[in-house]
């Protein structure tokens, strides 16, 4: 089947649940017996902006109708209104979206880059020192509060040593970011060949994507070591040892098999590390999406909040559409690998 | 010298259990037989006898908790056991060959057919890529496969179980080996299928004048496709000798028990049946290993009985056997 | 000596052959006991053993070094820190607990009754299931304590609740490896009712998988309970809650009055890893599929 055509089947399963999380959040906000006005305009707001907000949501009429007037709101782009920031949620969405992204996908690659490797040779050899001593580092690594490790990090780094800089953004308060061009102020800033946006977008981004990356490694190199014993535990690697196969081709084997296991799991594991990310955005004053998500969790924002869900649901959907790509593209099985 | 002799093998499974008591089961308990060039040795027993894990011990592929103990496995006069781990690598694959019983899992789900039996080649002989694919063609050709080019391209997992099996003795076959192990070939292949395979194997020992050893629980097997036949209880061989031999007066109890009386046993893919449970082999008795469930079980059966040569090469290991003269 | 005597000594005998047994095979396992030992008995002591009132304010000697009678130092209340760590113990153990039962209450019998039952009910479960997969857990339980209110109470509930699917899936999984089998069909054909074959023929053998998981779910309720109380949405100050005084402690952290947060965080650190190794040990013993895996 031709990729394009099994891409699509994906996304039309994808379809119905992003619609099922929208009638979710919207229940959610309905059924909670709470005011979804107060809710929605907040604590601060006027008479007239509650009159406004309830002229909106068409909320004289039935459940049902309610819930058309949301969905074809969402559907035009429009999440509402912010009341912390009195801003539309789309568009304070869209602009936070690369932070989050830019400090993730740094933290996932080394953490990936880190944890797939030391799996790799724990399952070499397990039970020797070198599996035991990762199997403890990845205990330690589940073990660890996010935040904690970020206040540490900050202490040490910053307070005591002065090598970094304070947990104030992604980039001097003196300087202005770089023009847009892919999202990540470190890759703009050398596009742009500003070297002292790059230089402090770097600074910055180091301590937070440590962070990341020792939360995201944790679980890889668990999983990693688990996949690549199964492997070489398998009949085919066991037979290809029977037939006298040179011991790097059995280790070039084995790699291969791990690989599309390997991704598949760092793609779920993404969606997980959304709060982990969450939580260093927040003691780094990163203001990300998901700074901007806990903050409106905490204070009760609602539209920022069902924008958000929404967010994460559509993120979530992606990086399981990469996966899925991955998969199809590495697996004889899938059907269309070259 | 013989192609392959094996003399005294033991291996045991040394383990711990949860409460830290050493448990040792005497899996492989002194394994002696010889097998000549150009001959088929059938190896049989019920599971949980060894026959498996002698293979593996001969080719220096056991895996903790299994232990090589002692014993030798002299093959064309080395002893494998005593070979480094390198030299035996180079061994295996090139002149002791595997085939195993579950051939669809024992492929790399990741190569195409013909990579890996180009991969096989050339791990063990110097030739170019070129001549090993022209080789791995006509591997499959004579292996009965049709359309050898096309099969080349094709994955794993778009092969029947049967055809996963011929592929699996293509890539055994492809350096030329002089001894064959197959490890219960035809286990969940159907019947047809099952003897198209083993007449493959029989006719390419024929011609080729190769030693093959096969593994089976399955007395139609050997009764059909050996020369020779060794019978496994309880990780030692009780009786030994000619397939005809054997068939005509089995000796040893437990062989009378496994070839029994009826004729349908001796159909390929036909039920066994032996009474009473297999041995406990972390607590063997000190003498004979069947007498708990031997019907001529007598007090002698405490000392270990002593191999009994009943003349043209069939030995068995009884009390109650008397010495040809 | 009398045979009862005997019979005693080999059984006390065996139980610490039992316990160097499963020492070596999972020093892990058993060093992660050891940690939750000293932390039960933190819990269980701590008013005997703390050397000050944990939550006794003292204006005149905030944020004290460590060191002299404040071992941990004081807080930015003057509150004693090395007594609300101790403190801090019951705590968490007191969400932890209560947290992993309900979790097993709620989703034991969905996992038994879904996996038993298969269909459209089963089918709706589990996509509800794979549907909350695509938040992570924190935001979840962020979300629903923020709404329902921070008390414990609640917050015992959430993440109890956020945990039955675990224990649902892992019950469910055996269910239907059992759902066929000679002794349920015969216990059927007896004409036991349903609820009956549930939970006395099936759930004393699917509970094992299940039970392999308690320790891991008790060490992610501490840590996202602790994660809440950062957050200010859990247990609040001056309750001597381990992440409410990491959330103290992170502004002094920058000024250089590391203690306040440090030390608790040391303490979480510790029995999250305790009940993580513990776990590790456990679903090696107890899961049949990993031991399999790793033998």
């Amino acid at each position: 089947m031709p990729i394009g055509k099994m891409l699509l089947r994906r996304v039309a399963l994808v379809v119905p649940l992003l619609f099922v999380i929208l009638l979710f959040t919207f229940l959610l906000v309905r059924i909670s017996g709470q005011d979804p006005v107060g809710l929605l305009a907040g604590p601060t707001a006027t008479d007239a902006e509650i009159a406004l907000v309830r002229a909106s949501l068409a909320l004289d009429q039935p459940l049902w109708v309610q819930f058309g007037v949301y969905f074809g709101r969402v559907l035009q782009g429009d999440l509402g209104a912010s009341w912390l920031s009195n801003r539309p949620v789309l568009g304070e969405i869209v602009e936070r979206a690369p932070a989050t992204i830019e400090l993730m996908g740094w933290g996932v690659l080394i953490g990936a880059g880190l944890g797939i490797p030391i799996g790799l040779r724990a399952a070499s050899r397990p039970d020797r020192s070198f599996d035991q001593v990762s199997r403890f580092l990845s205990l330690l690594g589940f073990s660890v509060p996010t935040y904690w490790l970020g206040l540490i990090m900050l202490f040490v780094f910053f307070y005591l040593l002065d090598w970094a800089p304070p947990g104030m953004g992604r980039l001097n308060l003196m300087l202005d970011p770089p023009p847009f061009f892919t999202g990540s102020y470190l890759i703009d800033g050398l596009i742009a060949a500003d070297w002292e946006v790059a230089n402090s977008a770097f600074r910055q981004l180091v301590l937070p994507v440590i962070c990341v990356a020792i939360i995201a490694a944790a679980p890889i190199i668990k999983q990693t070591r688990a996949i690549a014993l199964e492997v070489l535990g398998s009949d085919y690697i066991r037979y290809a040892r029977a037939q006298g196969l040179p011991p790097r081709e059995i280790r070039a084997m084995a790699l291969r098999n791990s690989r599309t296991p390997v991704v598949t799991f760092i793609g779920t594991e993404i969606t997980g590390l959304v709060g982990t990310t969450s939580l260093i955005e927040y003691v780094f004053a990163w203001g990300g999406l998901g700074q901007y998500g806990l903050s409106a969790i905490i204070s009760g924002d609602f539209a920022a909040v069902q924008g958000y869900v929404l967010a994460l649901a559509l993120f979530s959907v992606i990086v399981f559409l990469a996966v899925d790509l991955f998969v199809m593209l590495t697996e004889p099985r899938a059907g269309i690998a070259a | 010298m013989s192609l392959l002799a094996v003399e005294d093998l033991h291996t045991h499974f040394i383990s711990r259990d949860l409460d830290n008591r050493l448990r040792v089961a005497r899996a492989l308990n002194g394994v002696s037989f010889t097998l000549e060039a150009g001959r088929v040795l059938g190896l049989v027993g019920e599971t949980g006898a060894g026959k498996s894990l002698t293979a593996t011990s001969i080719m220096g592929l056991l895996r903790p908790p299994a232990v090589l103990i002692g014993g030798r496995a002299l093959f064309e006069g080395r002893d494998l056991l005593a070979m480094e781990e390198g030299a035996l690598n180079a061994l295996r694959g090139r002149d002791i060959s595997l085939v195993v019983q579950s051939p669809k899992s024992s492929l790399d789900p990741l190569s195409r057919i013909g990579d890996q039996l180009i991969r096989i080649h050339r791990a063990h002989r110097p030739a170019s890529e070129a001549t090993a694919r022209t080789r791995a063609m006509e591997m499959l050709g004579a292996l009965g496969i049709p359309d050898p080019p096309r099969r080349m391209r094709a994955w794993p997992h778009e092969l029947s179980g049967g055809m996963a099996q011929r592929v699996l003795i293509a890539l055994a076959l492809m350096n030329d080996p002089r001894l064959l192990i197959a490890d219960e070939p035809t286990t969940g292949l159907d019947v047809t299928v099952q003897a198209q395979i083993l007449d493959l194997l029989r006719d390419r020992v024929r011609n080729t004048g190769i030693g093959a050893m096969i593994i089976t629980h399955d007395l139609g097997v050997v009764a059909h496709y050996c020369d020779e036949m060794a019978v496994m209880y309880a990780g030692a061989i009780v009786e030994s000798g000619p397939v005809r031999a054997v068939f005509a007066r089995p000796a040893h109890p437990y062989t009378q028990n496994l070839i029994g009386a009826t004729p349908e046993r001796l159909k390929i893919g036909a039920a066994r049946t032996v009474g009473g449970t297999p041995p406990n082999l972390y607590e063997l008795p000190a003498g004979c290993a069947y007498s708990d469930r031997c019907p001529l079980r007598g007090a002698d059966c405490a000392i270990p009985p002593r191999d009994v040569a009943l003349g043209a090469g069939h030995v068995a290991r009884c009390h109650r056997l008397v010495a040809a003269a | 000596m009398s045979e009862a005597m005997v019979t005693a000594e080999r059984g006390r005998l065996r139980w610490l052959r039992r316990l160097s047994g499963i020492t070596r095979r999972s020093p892990t396992m058993a060093a992660g006991a050891a940690i939750l030992l000293v932390f039960a008995l933190m819990a269980v002591f701590a008013p005997w053993i703390t050397p000050f009132d944990p939550e006794a304010a003292n204006a005149r000697n905030v944020l004290a070094a460590p060191g002299g009678a404040h071992v941990f130092g004081t807080d930015g209340n003057g509150m004693d820190v090395l007594s609300r760590v101790i403190a801090g113990a019951g705590w968490a153990f007191g969400i932890a607990i209560p947290a992993v039962i309900v979790g097993v209450l709620a989703g034991v019998p969905l996992g038994l009754y879904t996996g038993y039952r298969g269909g459209w009910f089963d089918e709706i479960t589990m996509r509800f299931f794979d549907a909350l997969r695509v938040f992570p857990s924190i935001i979840l339980a962020l979300a629903v304590v923020a709404a329902a209110g921070p008390s414990l109470f609640n917050v015992v509930l959430v993440i109890g609740f956020l945990d039955s699917p675990v224990f649902a899936r892992v019950v469910r999984a055996e269910v239907l490896a059992l759902r066929h089998s000679t002794f349920v069909e015969a216990a059927r054909a007896a004409g036991n009712p349903t609820w009956r074959i549930l939970f006395v023929h099936i759930l004393p053998n699917a509970i094992q998988g299940a039970m392999a998981q308690t320790a891991v779910r008790a060490a992610w309720a501490v840590r996202i309970s602790a994660t809440l109380a950062f957050l200010g949405v859990g247990i609040q100050p001056p309750t001597p809650e381990w992440g409410a005084m990491i959330r103290q402690g992170a502004e002094y952290l920058v000024t250089g009055q590391w203690w306040v947060g440090v030390f608790p965080g040391i303490a979480l650190i510790l029995m999250v890893l305790g009940l993580n190794m513990l776990g590790d040990g456990l679903q090696d013993l107890l899961d049949p599929r990993r031991k399999a895996a790793t033998r």
